[in-house]
């Protein structure tokens, strides 16, 4: 489950003397849905751009399935699915009309391909309606069921849930999720709300002015920024000695020498503190700390939060 | 590409403008037939209807094919070429993937089949205007010389597309453009005698004008036949017309794929 189905090599993307991406290395696994989170203008776009065969890398390269996109894009489009900035169809065509525009291009022999389509994304099949007359929502769900159309393997997904309700962005999020664990879909998402990027994603990569800050699981990211209490001792291994046998506890991580992050909050600290001093270690700071993952986005971004 | 020519048929659903190209082929058979009718000088130099109706459907051509196709055609084009631009859909187009060359080649197919539509349109009205009022000889030459000649100005028109397509601007500015295009040839046309002879044969009406005079007098009555003797040593084959036009074609959508490539990214 290992396998690379994206993964770039310091992709790189300027625009004249402004680098919009430099030396992006990201990793997306088979059957996960990786978040990239950046801010407005972090250079997310662009890299699915790139990905896309939509604009040229500058330097470095991407490669999907394992292939190059600069030389393969013939083999790896028809298995990716896209959805990039806003929706784009023609409005004096309805929904279905403009999907049966896309199937016959994608060749897609399925009878009932495009009504699915419609079915997941919950607009109506052979609709009245035109495009022109869709709502921001409607229009964003019909490129969402144009992306699944053909059944792709990889989605390439730029901020879906732009411009939907909260019931829509419960429903995209869903089906999003059902893509990946019922179908074993891999899927690549980009937002600048990161609440929703931790409801849903796997694995995330934070990306800011171009560069990639950080990629970790979401399991990791979680284990950095959850609740715990951070002891300053005079001997931490020693403290944890302390820890094990008279708390009974292995929840904790010694950072260094002097440092001990204690991951099992439900532990009394006025206990722990005195049972250290007793045992001849001083304990000059015990410190709750509860980073949501936005603290961690700004401690690593090094700014404001990410809105 | 039939594919792609298809799914351009699908995209003009609920436009207008496919009416509006059939409805102008009537634009001038019904006014011409009226005044082949009433015109007493036209009915002096003719010694049969058939004559008659071989001078109208000769202007039908002038008028209608050489002069308003151009016009239409650059509409058109500006309606095909800019629907991706407005539309924001060049780049669901090119996941597919559809490349900026096979677009272009499918919009290029469209506008042929419109001029075509056009100019059998134009022959069919004539005809039947020709039924009710004259007498009509020849359905299938001028048919088929109707349809050459549809074909060879689209190919002529295909620089100001790509001028169309490069400036990119609003439809005003092509519709101008178009219609300056039209005037420019008529001009070159009016005056083709005085022009050096590159410029006439890369003016596409002068050029075919002065082929499908030549090859109409050898099927049929012409009104300028004494005309035609002036330009003896100007008269291209249809081999020349040919291969002026495919060259001229080839080259504008060459730049036109490559415009669409560029703006693509």
């Amino acid at each position: 489950m290992n396998e690379m189905i994206v993964e770039t090599t310091n992709l790189t993307k300027c625009y004249g003397a402004q680098k919009s991406v430099e030396a992006l290395n990201i990793h997306v696994r088979r059957g996960r849905i990786y978040g990239l989170l950046g801010r407005n203008g972090a250079g997310k776009t662009t890299t699915m751009k790139m990905l896309l065969g939509l604009t040229k890398a500058t330097a470095g390269e991407a490669k999907i399935f394992g292939k190059p996109i600069g030389t393969s894009e013939r083999e790896i489009l028809p298995h990716v699915g896209s959805l990039i900035e806003s929706p784009g169809f023609y409005p004096n065509l309805t929904g279905t009309e403009n999907l049966k525009i896309f199937a016959e291009l994608r060749r897609i022999k399925k009878k009932d391909a495009i009504q699915n389509a419609l079915e997941l994304v919950g607009l109506p099949y052979r609709d009245k309606k035109l495009y022109a007359q869709y709502s921001l929502g409607m229009k964003q769900r019909l490129a969402i069921a144009l992306a699944v159309m053909h059944n792709p393997d990889l989605l390439i997904l730029d901020e879906p849930i732009n411009g939907l309700d909260p019931i829509g962005i419960a429903e995209v999020r869903a089906f999003i999720r059902e893509l990946c664990d019922a179908q074993g879909k891999t899927i690549l998402i980009s937002s600048h709300i990161l609440p929703e990027i931790a409801l849903l994603a796997d694995d995330i990569g934070i990306i800011d002015k171009g560069r990639l800050l950080e990629e970790e699981s979401l399991a990791a990211l979680e284990e950095k920024n959850g609740k715990y209490i951070r002891f300053l001792v005079s001997d931490a291994a020693k403290a944890a000695q302390v820890l094990l046998q008279t708390f009974k506890t292995q929840n904790f991580k010694v950072e260094n020498n002097h440092t001990l992050r204690l991951l099992d909050t439900t532990l009394p600290v006025a206990a722990i503190n005195r049972c250290f001093v007793e045992n001849g270690i001083d304990v000059s700071d015990a410190h709750v700390f509860e980073d949501t993952l936005e603290d961690y986005f700004k401690k690593v971004t090094g700014g404001v939060g990410i809105a | 590409m039939l594919r792609l020519i298809k799914c351009e048929f699908w995209k003009l659903k609920r436009k207008r403008f496919v009416q509006l190209v059939v409805a102008a082929a009537f634009l001038f058979p019904i006014p011409l037939t009226y005044l082949c009718m009433h015109w007493p000088t036209i009915q002096a130099h003719c010694s049969t209807q058939a004559e008659v109706f071989d001078m109208m459907w000769q202007s039908v051509l002038g008028y209608g094919i050489q002069l308003l196709l151009p016009c239409i055609l650059g509409i058109v084009a500006a309606l095909l070429f800019f629907s991706e631009r407005d539309n924001d859909t060049f780049k669901s187009l090119r996941t597919v993937p559809v490349s900026s060359t096979a677009l272009v080649l499918a919009k290029v197919a469209m506008l042929f089949l419109f001029s075509t539509i056009f100019c059998v349109a134009s022959t069919l009205v004539s005809v039947g205007c020709g039924l009710v009022a004259f007498e009509v000889q020849g359905i299938g030459y001028k048919l088929w010389m109707s349809i050459k000649m549809g074909v060879y100005i689209t190919a002529g028109t295909l620089p100001l597309v790509a001028i169309v397509v490069f400036f990119s601007k609003s439809y005003i500015f092509s519709i101008l453009l178009c219609v300056f295009y039209s005037v420019l040839n008529d001009v070159g046309t009016f005056v083709m005698g005085a022009l050096p002879k590159a410029i006439v044969y890369l003016l596409p009406v002068p050029l075919t004008t002065l082929w499908g005079a030549t090859d109409m007098q050898q099927h049929m009555a012409i009104g300028d036949a004494d005309d035609l003797r002036a330009f003896a040593g100007l008269v291209p084959s249809e081999a020349t017309v040919i291969l002026i036009l495919t060259g001229m074609a080839v080259i504008s959508v060459a730049i036109m794929a490559l415009l669409y490539k560029r703006r693509g990214e």
